[in-house]
């Protein structure tokens, strides 16, 4: 292409990338994205041609492949040997170690996620989540992944679906107080400017006073999530009534489907005119079997999220590594992507990125390429109220952006990461890739 | 009046677009001496906008040191509604190319005094030197810009309210919804398109065949605003097959003809060395009083204000000779009366090839 940058002309940040496919909606539209590493957003093109009459640095030749939101990844346990349940003696180092994980985390085309803490004893979220809160106004693209909020998953949980949670430390509330004596009221009572640490609790509805507790968490914009519980089908359904608006990994620690009683799964339906809750699906091959997931997905396409689920191994070689829960120490044994407690055939977690499981779906279900990706873009983006900022390509939204190749692998799609972008500037790029840029 | 028929809409498109390179890479322009080139909207140069896009895409043409009048924009359309000529301009071609912004120019359709607004438009195109080359289409009727018919042939860039057939065939882009269409439109005039160096149109398919027919065949005629391009000293119609249904099979077999002749002659549209080229010593402005058109106008037809005036710029070698307009009388469909055959190829072929 022809000069695409008068070199007389002062820089403005701007890049365009051209000859793409963007992930738009349900659909993948040939088109140019312009992005600003001024403002680390997208830009609307035609206004910023029109009202302030400049032009891209930067052209970026994509040569037909996919442009898409950064993944965002909404249960995350730790990554490359960083569990984020984790006391050390020096908790400065702590956010160190988190600096770490964020910046090799952007690397596998998550751009923004949800730290979580398991089922612990109140010191080690009063200590950690401080570190776990939202990046917010910081906006650096060299921090790499930017947390959106911690996640609680525990220790509100019922203790016969505590999968690997230490049963232990597992409580019950009967007040707003008992869940801020163990998360620590700061960390849950924000200013409203969305800089709460905490952006979402799983927690039994049925276990204490939780069903009760739960508007006044929505109320604080914590977002409720029904998990590790023995909820009837009724019990789910009051708690969706309640503001519940999502479901932890979605058939793992719930009773399963009945068909006289369907569980927490029950609420997917669409009976009693509530509106029907967001999901989380872990589509590594070992939680759940691809048929099943295709039933969920089918059941509330628009409420289906992707997520790992990972523990601090992924990313890690394959082997032994010693795992401390709570009080116990014991060994994990990583095999490719799957986690087993040592000597027992209990799932301990998974081990595999998003893409993967993003891929997986792809090759299971034969869906199309944008509703995969609308799995950990758009619909975590709008399960945790951030349509418009995460999750998309449209004009304002933060520019977080992955490039993705697509192949077809024996007639199923699978899509191969390219490059990162993070806040409108490059983060990330693999070493086999095609970007042409000038 | 060159008219170049092609068999469809894409080689149509085509040969405008080379031609239109063509033009930019002969002018040689710089940012002192931008290329100035006018611009439409609507459907007819859809395909000419693509074709430029992929060539400045292929590194064939570069727009760095180009500048751009659009004809016309709604008035009180916002800017950035899809159905704005700004929007248009910016899906279709402005952000395919690397055209700067501050070298376009759109007619305001939401400045607080419209007429400040086209008065200031026509000073932006005279501080520019004048356009270099207008491509323009046409709608159904014949009109050229928004210079619907009975604009007056000696218009300039003005409010103009849009005739109800307009407004009719517009309605399909504003969901069929009469009330939601514009009532009026910035446009420049159909003197302002004269005044041009040159003018280049797109005419594509059936419905605008009767257009072409009346301003081909037919006199200069403010009910069909396209026609005042016979009084233009450069003006080129490119048309695909579908919009010659209404002219005479002598018509287009004369047009056709001559283009062959000129093309294997190695001359086709030839245009004064001032006008062809834009890196050229500016000529000394000479104001003269037009002496060349026989036809009635109620201007002087192109601008003596601009430098490189068009006026005395015939070429010395005419590439077609001017068509003579049989009698109205030989169109009615008798073979009797239509024995006469007025220009006769053949004879115009060798005179072209050697008396030039
Ligand atoms: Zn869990």
């Amino acid at each position: 292409m022809p000069m695409a940058v008068s070199p007389t002309r002062p820089q403005n940040g701007l890049t365009k990338f051209t000859n793409c496919r963007l992930l738009k909606n349900d659909a993948l539209v040939d088109g140019d994205l312009w992005v600003s590493s001024v403002s680390g957003k997208v830009i609307d093109s035609q206004v910023s041609f029109y009202d302030e009459l400049v032009l891209p640095d930067k052209i970026v030749d994509l040569g037909g492949r996919i442009l898409a939101p950064g993944l965002i990844e909404c249960q995350l346990n730790g990554a490359f040997g960083f569990n984020f349940s984790t006391l050390l003696d020096d908790m400065s180092e702590y956010g160190e170690k988190l600096q770490e994980v964020n910046r090799l985390m952007v690397q596998t085309g998550v751009t923004s996620y949800i730290p979580t803490i398991t089922s612990q004893r109140p010191e080690m979220y009063q200590k950690t989540l401080p570190f776990l809160g939202p990046s917010g106004d910081h906006r650096k693209a060299e921090d790499g992944a930017e947390s959106l909020g911690a996640h609680c998953e525990g220790p509100f949980l019922s203790p016969t679906k505590n999968g690997v949670h230490n049963v232990d430390v597992l409580i019950q509330a009967e007040s707003i107080e008992d869940l801020q004596r163990c998360y620590g009221a700061d960390n849950m009572t924000g200013s409203g400017d969305g800089k709460l640490p905490i952006k979402m609790i799983t927690a039994a509805p049925e276990r204490g006073r939780m069903m009760d507790l739960i508007p006044e968490l929505t109320s604080r914009g914590i977002i409720y999530s029904i998990g590790h519980s023995e909820a009837t089908y009724e019990e789910a359904s009051q708690a969706v009534g309640k503001g519940a608006t999502m479901i932890t990994h979605l058939f793992n620690a719930m009773r399963p489907l009945h068909h006289r009683n369907p569980g927490i799964f029950g609420v997917l339906g669409k009976a009693e005119s509530l509106p029907r809750p967001y999901f989380g699906i872990i589509s590594d091959g070992i939680h759940l079997h691809p048929t099943t997931i295709k039933i969920a997905y089918n059941s509330h396409p628009d409420g289906f999220i992707l997520v790992t689920d990972a523990m601090h191994l992924v990313g890690l070689a394959d082997g032994s590594y010693p795992w401390t829960n709570g009080e116990h120490t014991c060994n994990i044994i990583k095999k490719g992507s799957k986690l087993l407690l040592e000597g027992s055939e209990t799932i301990a977690g998974s081990s595999i990125t998003l893409l993967e499981c993003v891929n997986n779906f792809l090759q299971w279900t034969g869906t199309s390429i944008p509703q995969a990706l609308g799995a950990v873009t758009s619909t975590p983006a709008a399960m945790l109220g951030l349509q418009g900022v995460k999750g998309t390509l449209d004009a304002g939204a933060d520019a977080d952006l992955v490039v993705l190749s697509d192949e077809t692998v024996g007639g199923c799609h699978r899509l191969v990461l390219d490059e990162v972008w993070k806040f409108g500037q490059p983060v990330f790029r693999a070493e086999q890739s095609h970007v042409k840029s000038y | 009046m060159r008219l170049i028929i092609r068999d469809d809409e894409h080689a149509a498109s085509m040969y405008v677009a080379n031609y239109v390179v063509e033009r930019i890479k002969a002018f040689q322009p710089t940012a002192e001496h931008p290329f100035v080139l006018g611009l439409p909207t609507g459907s007819s140069p859809l395909g000419v906008y693509e074709i430029l896009a992929s060539k400045y895409k292929a590194g064939e043409i570069s727009f760095e040191n180009v500048v751009t009048f659009n004809m016309d924009e709604y008035v009180g359309l916002p800017r950035d509604d899809p159905n704005s000529y700004h929007s248009f301009m910016w899906k279709h071609f402005f952000s395919h190319v690397n055209i700067h912004p501050s070298n376009v120019h759109i007619l305001d359709g939401n400045a607080p005094n419209p007429e400040a607004e086209c008065a200031a438009y026509e000073d932006a195109i005279k501080a520019a030197g004048g356009i270099d080359l207008f491509l323009a289409g046409i709608g159904d009727d014949g009109h050229i810009a928004f210079n619907e018919p009975g604009s007056s042939l000696a218009s300039r860039t003005r409010v103009k309210t849009l005739a109800y057939d307009t407004i009719l065939a517009n309605s399909r882009f504003f969901g069929d919804d009469l009330n939601r269409v514009p009532r009026m439109a910035l446009t420049v005039g159909v003197q302002t398109i004269l005044e041009a160096r040159e003018v280049v149109v797109i005419i594509l398919g059936a419905r605008k065949a009767l257009a072409l027919q009346k301003c081909i065949e037919q006199g200069v005629n403010h009910m069909w605003s396209l026609s005042s391009l016979q009084l233009h000293p450069h003006p080129m119609i490119v048309v695909d097959e579908d919009a010659t249904l209404e002219l005479q099979v002598k018509t287009v077999k004369y047009f056709k003809s001559i283009e062959m002749v000129a093309r294997e002659q190695g001359f086709e549209q030839i245009l004064p060395s001032r006008v062809r080229t834009g890196n050229v010593p500016i000529p000394e402005t000479k104001i003269q009083k037009v002496k060349s058109t026989p036809i009635l106008a109620p201007e002087p037809i192109a601008s003596h204000l601009l430098r490189a005036s068009p006026i005395d710029g015939y070429s010395s070698r005419s590439v077609s000779p001017d068509l003579v307009p049989d009698r109205m009388a030989s169109r009615i469909p008798e073979p009797k009366l239509n024995g006469r055959l007025t220009p006769n190829p053949e004879h115009h072929m060798r005179v072209n090839a050697v008396g030039a």
